[in-house]
């Protein structure tokens, strides 16, 4: 697939995404038994319906008309603004940020310091990965309201992607104190979680399950549990969950690929195959491609899995175009499956900028897929070192242990990947078996 | 007093669920992300929409007055989750596992707590195979049909300087009404109810479920802040919608102090448990719109999360009203004198010999003379019309409050004579002559969104976005008949208070139609 076909591809799937948006939650897939979005029976309903799909779009089209109407209205702009961020998460459309930006710098000259708008500035920062600059927002935003709720959790999530990790968890408590609910309550979780804490994420999850009630916050809360779940290679419980996310939004994306990771985790391949399919369809985002992609892959479909590869490659150009930066998702599928070289140089620059566990397995990754093991170690400890119980950042490690010739903790580092999560990457987790039995550990 | 001001947290999430996006941080489960950067193994950032509706922790309103049948008793009425949509198929709206809903007390005037009646509940399913509400016919409260049920507690706990002293139950797993899901369902809805109604301990009666939501105003007229066209307001935006509802009837003698200090202080809080295991405070209500009337933007959620005793940090905005000032400004209704100490009176302390106990100190709450004797005629402005057993004394479910604290800001009691209101004087559905007073809720079969039309603002599809948003009044013609816009001015309206672009919510009804003054 040349470039030029893969743009069309991306352009395609943009414009289908917005036209499934605008006939509200379109395509839905029905091999789950999950009604598509519209009426769920008598099922607990939920007071308020979310924002999403065509209810966004209408939603931003009447804070538009009221604008034109009453320009001076600096909460309607700060609203747009949000929502419009909102509407490049549910399109995958970054195009959105600039829109949002001047529809928040727009609020704030017409109210300085009005906090919504500040949170709303944290919010397009964060999406665009400018992590400091979500930092500096929200905490500006909660300066003027320390009680914020979106500021509160901007703050926690810009902590996290910046590796502060002792600061993300007092963030989080003091959060927690101040305004419990579900968006403070899935970021407590998230921060336990990177430590290792698997059973207090999930008792928060679950607590945050417990009081959703908006459709649009259930089919959220319950892929985050069904994601954790998956982490846990508890796949059975992660396809509960994520058909209970389905259950409340049959198009919420998040679950579907969560949903096809547990699949392909149990072998249904033909399944996953197609969940993804349907997936990357809506929105080409590199996660889902890449996973796509190993799918092909391992089946031996090696055209089709390069035409993935080469989506990703894509879908970061137009990420860049869009002042979003996307070197860390594109470091590690181009450490797999493309420019080795380029995958290392994205690799540093993302951990120049931050140094989280994510950067520090990008970088160390890398740099062994570029040869250089002894450089590569202690960046796949340092992935490690926090607890967090990610299988892919054990397998990076193990990989790197074996090249250096540490065939113990290769072993063990292997061992602890497969039995954690067997079916973290159909490609990666092949390759872990593999080695673990070549260094003549059990690999079954 | 913004309409949404009414609405406090709840309808403040609301308006910004509806407006498309937040309100003042309303928008909840959202960090916000963006692209999802690739999840699997680069899962670096993780995605979190921008939506929430968590209206079970929102008070809407509380309810405080001596119960006209029975003089020597109070009823106290408080609401969580405003907009329940009786339309567009059942619904049913949950009262919360995790959350506890109080009434405060204050029954000395010294801004703490004495007594705290505390509502918490337990859910049952009984058939957990189906995600049914009910399995068939429902024509009692033990009826095996209705597979959900809700019970309830109420504790009564006594306070010193704040601290408990002794626990009393006073219901120990009573029924809460269920939502009214429709006539084939329920076919006698009201039966129901009246089996929901109990005796508690120490002489009380009390009611736990759902209700067609008491308040009544029109958002719409925020909307007219901005120039649209003020004819179109008068119409009940909370018609037919429903809230979930606490009340309680106890013998006045159980709160008051004294006979001769027979003025209690009533505020309501949501306390939530939090990540960590501890409650804590995420709403609070006593006086009806004041958080958004008074307390500037920036400070609505400290408000929510802060205590009585604190308020001297609230005590300037009530002495300075920017909404007076505005009201000066863009409409030529001349400002009183600051500090305005009858607003104090009428938010904070009490009218003096009417319903301020002896060396009050500063609180929002409603403040109840419990030795007024009901009024055989009340009026809907209360004491701003001679009616002494309405509000601000206490608050009674037909009390125009909308009314009375527009006009008391623009200067009422101190001799600025005038008309101000949105034009929605009465509540859309009678209410009782006994407890627990509240009309029933609207049931889905009648509502007119069920029927594929009438005039009936579809709120919360407005909150959702609007998918299937009825305009308020087809002739509207300020921008378009889109509920999202009426929500969105709810939502810009207390902004709109700050930033001084005027505020229009009233006309002079007895002007004629529509005029703005």
């Amino acid at each position: 697939m040349s470039v030029r076909s893969a743009v069309a591809a991306v352009a395609l799937a943009l414009a289908l995404t917005s036209g499934a948006v605008i006939v509200s939650g379109g395509g839905g897939d029905s091999d789950d038994g999950a009604g598509r979005s519209t009426p769920v029976a008598v099922g607990p309903a939920a007071p308020l319906d979310g924002l999403r799909g065509g209810d966004l779009d209408r939603g931003v089209e009447a804070l538009r008309t009221r604008l034109r109407d009453q320009p001076k209205d600096f909460k309607s702009w700060a609203t747009l603004g949000t929502a419009y961020v909102e509407q490049a998460r549910t399109r995958g459309d970054p195009a959105l940020y600039r829109a949002a930006d001047r529809a928040l710098d727009r609020s704030l000259e017409l109210r300085p310091r009005y906090d919504a708008a500040l949170a709303g500035r944290a919010a397009v920062a964060a999406a665009r990965h400018d992590f400091r600059g979500a930092l500096r927002h929200a905490e500006a935003a909660l300066a003027e309201n320390p009680y914020g709720e979106r500021a509160l959790a901007t703050r926690i999530d810009a902590l996290v992607e910046l590796g502060r990790y002792g600061a993300a968890s007092r963030a989080a408590d003091e959060a927690d104190a101040r305004r419990p609910g579900i968006p403070v309550f899935t970021r407590y979780a998230y921060v336990r979680e990177l430590r290792g804490d698997t059973a207090t994420a999930r008792r928060v999850l679950e607590r945050a399950l417990d009081g959703a009630t908006a459709r649009g916050d259930v089919a959220y809360v319950a892929t985050a549990l069904g994601q954790l779940a998956w982490r846990q290679g508890e796949y059975k419980t992660a396809l509960r969950r994520c058909g209970a996310a389905l259950r409340a939004d049959s198009t919420y994306l998040p679950a579907l690929e969560c949903r096809a990771r547990a699949r392909a985790a149990r072998g249904g391949r033909a399944a996953a195959v197609a969940g993804l399919r349907d997936v990357v369809g809506r929105q080409p985002l590199p996660g889902p491609v890449v996973a796509l992609g190993e799918l092909y892959e391992a089946k031996g479909d090696l055209a089709r899995a390069r035409e993935q590869y080469r989506l990703v490659d894509v879908w970061a150009a137009l990420a860049r175009a869009n002042g979003v930066d996307p070197d860390l998702d594109t470091a590690l599928a181009e450490a797999d499956h493309g420019d080795r070289a380029e995958a290392l140089r994205a690799a540093r620059a993302e951990w120049g900028r931050r140094r989280t566990v994510h950067t520090a397995d990008a970088l160390g990754w890398a740099l062994h897929v570029n040869g250089r093991d002894e450089e590569a170690l202690p960046y796949a400890r340092r992935a490690t070192a926090t607890g967090f119980k990610e299988a892919a950042f054990r397998y990076h490690r193990g990989m790197i242990e074996r090249a250096v010739g540490d065939k113990e903790a290769a072993r063990g580092s292997l061992a602890s990947a497969l039995k954690l999560n067997p079916g973290f990457s159909p490609v990666g987790a092949r390759e872990a078996r593999e080695a673990l039995r070549s260094l003549g550990g059990d690999a079954s | 007093m913004t309409a949404h001001a009414r609405s406090r947290q709840g309808r403040r999430g609301l308006a910004a669920l509806v407006c498309g996006a937040l309100a003042a941080g309303g928008l909840a489960a959202a960090g916000v992300s963006a692209l999802e950067p690739g999840s699997a193994r680069a899962s670096s950032h993780r995605e979190a929409p921008l939506i929430s509706g968590q209206p079970q922790y929102d008070n809407t309103d509380v309810y405080a007055f001596v119960s006209p049948d029975k003089p020597d008793t109070t009823t106290l009425v408080a609401n969580w989750t405003p907009f329940e949509e009786p339309a567009g198929g059942p619904n049913f709206y949950p009262f919360p596992e995790d959350a506890q809903y109080d009434i405060h007390i204050d029954s000395d005037g010294d801004a703490q707590g004495d007594l705290v009646y505390r509502w918490t509940f337990d859910s049952k399913v009984k058939n957990g195979n189906t995600f049914l509400y009910n399995t068939g016919q429902v024509t009692s409260l033990d009826d095996p049909d209705l597979n959900f049920t809700q019970t309830y507690d109420i504790d009564l706990l006594k306070l010193k300087d704040q601290k408990v002293v002794s626990t009393k139950k006073l219901a120990n797993n009573l029924p809460v009404a269920p939502s009214r899901v429709g006539d084939a369902s329920m076919p006698d809805y009201k039966k129901l109810r009246d089996q929901a109604v109990r005796k508690v301990a120490g002489g009380g009666t009390s009611y736990v479920g759902q209700a067609d939501d008491p308040f009544f105003l029109d958002l719409q007229v925020f909307d007219s802040l901005y120039g649209g066209d003020l004819s179109q307001v008068g119409d009940d935006t909370l018609k037919g919608y429903s809230v979930n509802s606490v009340a309680l009837q106890v013998p006045t003698a159980e709160i008051r102090q004294s006979e001769k200090q027979p003025t209690v202080g009533v505020w309501s809080t949501t306390q939530r448990k939090n990540a960590k295991g501890d409650y804590t405070q995420v709403s609070r209500l006593g006086n009806p719109l004041v958080n958004e009337l008074v307390v500037p933007l920036r400070d609505k959620d400290k408000f929510n999360a802060s205590s009585p005793w604190n308020d001297a940090d609230f005590l300037q905005y009530v002495q300075k009203p920017e909404l007076a000032r505005l009201l000066e400004k863009v409409y030529g209704i001349k400002a009183a004198p600051e500090p305005r100490k009858d607003l104090v009176s009428v938010f904070l302390t009490g009218v003096k010999d009417l319903n301020q106990p002896p060396n009050v100190r500063p609180a929002e709450a409603l403040r109840l003379n419990t030795s007024i004797k009901p009024s055989d005629d009340p009026k809907r402005l209360g004491v701003l019309d001679g009616d002494t057993a309405g509000f601000p004394n206490g608050r009674r479910l037909a009390d125009d409050v909308v009314d009375i604290e527009l006009q008391a800001v623009a200067g009422e009691l101190v001799g600025n004579k005038n008309d101000l209101g949105d034009a929605v004087d009465t509540n859309d559905m009678a209410f009782g002559k006994t407890f627990p007073y509240l009309a029933l809720p609207t049931s889905p079969t009648h509502a007119p969104a069920t029927k594929g039309g009438g005039d009936n603002t579809s709120m919360r599809g407005a909150l959702g976005g609007g998918a299937k948003v009825q305009g308020p009044s087809a002739s509207d013609g300020s921008g378009g008949s889109d509920a999202v816009l009426i929500a969105s001015a709810a939502a810009g309206a207390a902004g709109v208070l700050l930033v001084g672009l005027g505020l229009a919510w009233w006309r002079a009804r007895r002007r004629g139609v529509g005029g703005v003054l």
